[in-house]
């Protein structure tokens, strides 16, 4: 469970960039964080993965303040940051045997949960080789291998669909669903609307650093129109601010 | 024409603003009062060790009425720099700049992106030329009092010279770029480079040895005419060279005249046959580097051995070095120099001390177990410390990516401790390194050696914290190329400014501790840095999330 209390951040004084933000993603929710570029969605998730720090307010990862337990906090959670290309110089099987070590996975469980993970994602022939020489999507498909690893009960998402192709998106996707099915949290950011429709359990419309609206497609078209796509409905919500 | 200016006007600015370090933030006005007083401090620094060493020259040569010889060398040795800088900033400007990518589908000739491209590598030389050529040239202008011809024809020949040799060596390296499968491993390419200076920098280092510190300066001023009959050698393969050289020390203005349009022409034909050959050349190299990534493929089978578990400090460790050492910019520029400054200074001064027993009668008169000689190993040591980039480096080679730190669940007080552990190593090494040297010119007792090995490790310390703390105040986490991070890098001069500062306090300690007993003293000045260690360290602790708020 990720709450969000009463959060604030500005990185130029008497400008907010993020402004009395307050949410609650459950337990067993895949929650679908939209807005437009520059609406604050990054900043969030830098403020939720202690990235950043907050200005005002809190925020918890199960019970576990960022701020003032981070290291418990972070324990809770797997991150996917918007960009992949880290680590460039390690073999991906280095970079999976390092995560396992920062993440305590027992030596008896890190064959097996890479050789799954990565068999998944169809990276395991190329653990071989430097991250350097895989391509935007491969790269992402490794750093998320790397996240789930330990099996975090809470996902924090940047853009994870960005170059996937269709047969990891749709994958990823489905392991979401088998999370949230589990009782477990996934928090993503997305450009892609028709992902959050199909996917999401709940969204939330940032704009210009201010929480537009919180809640499922069904109360966004009974507070809207009725009769909208989910594209107008996101247009006008946003350019309403 | 209008659009090579706004090209070279775009390249050149962001050229520039890599050598600030800038996170992306709005920018900070202290830290860029900081950054001015900085290359101020660094370019008076320079500038006063040019001075010194020009008017040692002019002077010497002023003295057997050769002081003409002095145009030649310091046109040389401009000729000389371009060249060795050429072969970096060349490959870096014009092959691994990230913006190449975004250029190419824009309405832009070929010779347009060239021209642009060619105009920062040689408005950046200028750089170099005011220090290596304008303070020394106008310092004799000053001394052999010319007139306001000689410093006309001055900036003119200075603003012709490094074009050729620019030009050239971008050719060759566009050829190489086109032919050979380098394109596909700018790695290899960084190396090779690399190596080839490195070999360059200790032939001329062990040729330059030869110098007798004894020698009058008579004796100096006839080995710089000497050196001034190679460069006459040389000037048959630059005419440039030539040209110029009979400009600036002609007194008849036909003379420079027709010196200097013969340079311009030359100069100018060069372009033209430049432009001409970068046509056929640039694009194809260019196009080949940007979309062929490294593609060497290896053993797809994991073995059972590769699924690791390691205590956290170690696997953190072992990535820091992994990054390193397959690194070549890293490995040459932050790790090398560890293991090859003390090397090769020590065979040097073997070199020049030929008969070793020069070493044994110096030292007979001086008790080689005193403090004041531990604090001369001591000061050597932190010398050599300054070579270092390791720390400095920590945080700024991660890139992007260093925010990775912030957001797995281990403190970040620990990640700092590991970041600074592969400087300590080094450190090390240097230190063993010294320390054999030492005990193999003079006799020292090998507990005097262990408690120098212990001081030195103290002191180390505090370096290879303190440069951590600096790299996360001043991180350069926006870079398209590792050459940025360790040479646009200001902050890579303080390793050398704190190697000084540790320097000055070992000296003070050994001058007004002279007479002390050696053990007594070195314990004083580990207690010293003891004390400066464990305030860093706690400062560091106190700090940690603070300080690393400029990664994000």
């Amino acid at each position: 469970m990720i709450e969000i209390k009463n959060v604030s951040k500005s990185y130029v004084k008497g400008k907010k960039s993020v402004d009395n933000l307050t949410l609650e993603i459950n337990d067993g929710e895949i929650f679908g964080f939209l807005g437009p570029n520059g609406a604050g969605k990054t900043t969030t998730i830098r403020m939720i993965t202690g990235v950043l720090d907050v200005d005002e307010g809190e925020i918890l990862i199960d019970g576990k303040s960022i701020k003032k337990d981070p290291l418990e906090a972070k324990k809770n959670f797997g991150f996917v940051p918007d960009n992949p290309d880290m680590f460039l110089k390690l073999k991906g099987i280095e970079y999976l045997n390092f995560m396992a070590d920062i993440y305590d996975i027992p030596k008896n469980k890190i064959k097996e949960k890479i050789e799954k993970l990565t068999k998944k994602f169809e990276i395991y022939n190329e653990l071989n080789n430097q991250i350097q020489s895989y391509s935007h999507g491969m790269r992402q498909k490794i750093v998320i291998c790397g996240a789930l690893l330990s099996e975090p009960k809470n996902w924090i998402l940047d853009e994870p669909m960005t170059g996937l192709d269709p047969k990891s998106s749709f994958d990823l996707k489905e392991m979401m669903r088998e999370h949230s099915k589990s009782g477990k949290t996934v928090f993503f950011s997305t450009h892609v609307l028709e992902v959050a429709e199909k996917l999401c359990d709940r969204v939330g419309i940032i704009n210009k650093g201010k929480l537009v609206f919180v809640g499922t497609f069904e109360e966004m078209k009974q507070k809207f129109k009725e009769q909208a796509s989910l594209e107008e409905l996101f247009l006008e919500i946003t350019e309403q601010e | 024409m209008r659009k090579i200016l706004t090209l070279t006007k775009i390249f050149l600015k962001s050229s520039l603003s890599n050598m600030n370090t800038k996170m992306g933030m709005p920018s900070n006005v202290k830290g860029k009062h900081l950054s001015k007083i900085l290359y101020t401090i660094l370019f008076l620094y320079l500038a006063g060790i040019i001075i010194i060493l020009s008017y040692g020259m002019i002077n010497g040569l002023k003295g057997i009425h050769q002081e003409t010889a002095f145009i030649g060398l310091i046109l040389f040795s401009i000729l000389g720099i371009t060249t060795v800088q050429s072969i970096f900033s060349s490959i870096n400007i014009l092959y691994f700049t990230k913006d190449s990518e975004y250029l190419l589908p824009l309405p832009l000739k070929p010779y347009q992106i060239i021209l642009a491209r060619t105009n920062v590598l040689i408005i950046l030389e200028y750089i170099i030329t005011i220090l290596v050529g304008l303070i020394p040239l106008t310092l004799y202008g000053i001394l052999t009092n010319m007139g306001i011809l000689y410093y006309i024809t001055m900036i003119i020949s200075l603003v012709l010279l490094p074009i050729l040799p620019i030009l050239l060596i971008s050719i060759i390296v566009m050829i190489i770029m086109s032919f050979a499968r380098l394109t596909k491993n700018k790695n290899k390419f960084q190396l090779i480079a690399t190596a080839l200076v490195l070999i360059i920098v200790i032939a001329l280092s062990l040729s330059l040895n030869n110098i007798d510190e004894n020698m009058t300066d008579e004796q100096m001023a006839q080995m710089l005419v000497q050196a001034n009959s190679m460069v006459k050698l040389i000037k048959g393969y630059f005419p440039t060279l030539a040209y110029l050289t009979t400009a600036l020390t002609s007194n008849t203005i036909s003379t420079i005249i027709l010196e200097l349009l013969k340079t311009t022409g030359l100069t100018i034909l060069g372009l033209i046959i430049y432009t001409l050959i970068a046509q056929k050349l640039y694009l194809k190299g260019l196009i080949g580097n940007l979309f062929s990534g490294e593609t060497k493929k290896t053993n797809i089978k994991i073995n059972q051995k590769q699924y690791k578990n390691s205590k956290l400090y170690k696997s953190y460790i072992s990535k820091e070095f992994k990054t390193l050492i397959r690194n070549p910019i890293f490995l040459i520029q932050c790790l090398l120099p560890a293991i090859l400054m003390p090397l090769l200074i020590i065979a040097l001064l073997v070199v020049q001390f030929k008969d070793m027993s020069d070493v044994t009668a110096l030292l007979e008169n001086v008790d080689a177990n005193s403090f004041v000689v531990s604090s001369v190993i001591l000061g050597i040591i932190q010398f050599f410390s300054m070579f270092i980039y390791v720390s400095i480096t920590a945080i700024s080679r991660d890139g992007k990516s260093a925010v990775f730190i912030k957001y797995i669940p281990v403190s970040l007080y620990k990640q700092y401790i590991y970041k600074s552990i592969p400087n300590i190593i080094m450190n090390i090494i240097t230190t063993i390194i010294t320390l054999i040297a030492v005990k193999l010119i003079i006799n020292l007792p090998i507990i005097t050696l262990i408690l120098l090995f212990i001081i030195s490790t103290i002191i180390n310390l505090v370096q290879s914290i303190l440069m951590i703390i600096i790299d996360l105040k001043r991180p350069k986490l926006e870079w398209d190329s590792e050459y940025a991070v360790v040479k646009q890098n200001l902050n890579l001069v303080f390793p050398v400014i704190l190697s000084m500062i540790n320097i000055m306090i070992i000296a003070i300690l050994g001058f007004l501790l002279n007479t002390i007993n050696v053990y007594i003293g070195l314990v004083i000045v580990g207690i010293i840095f003891g004390i400066i260690t464990y305030i860093i360290n706690r400062y560091l602790y106190k700090n940690q999330y603070n300080l690393a708020n400029k990664i994000i």
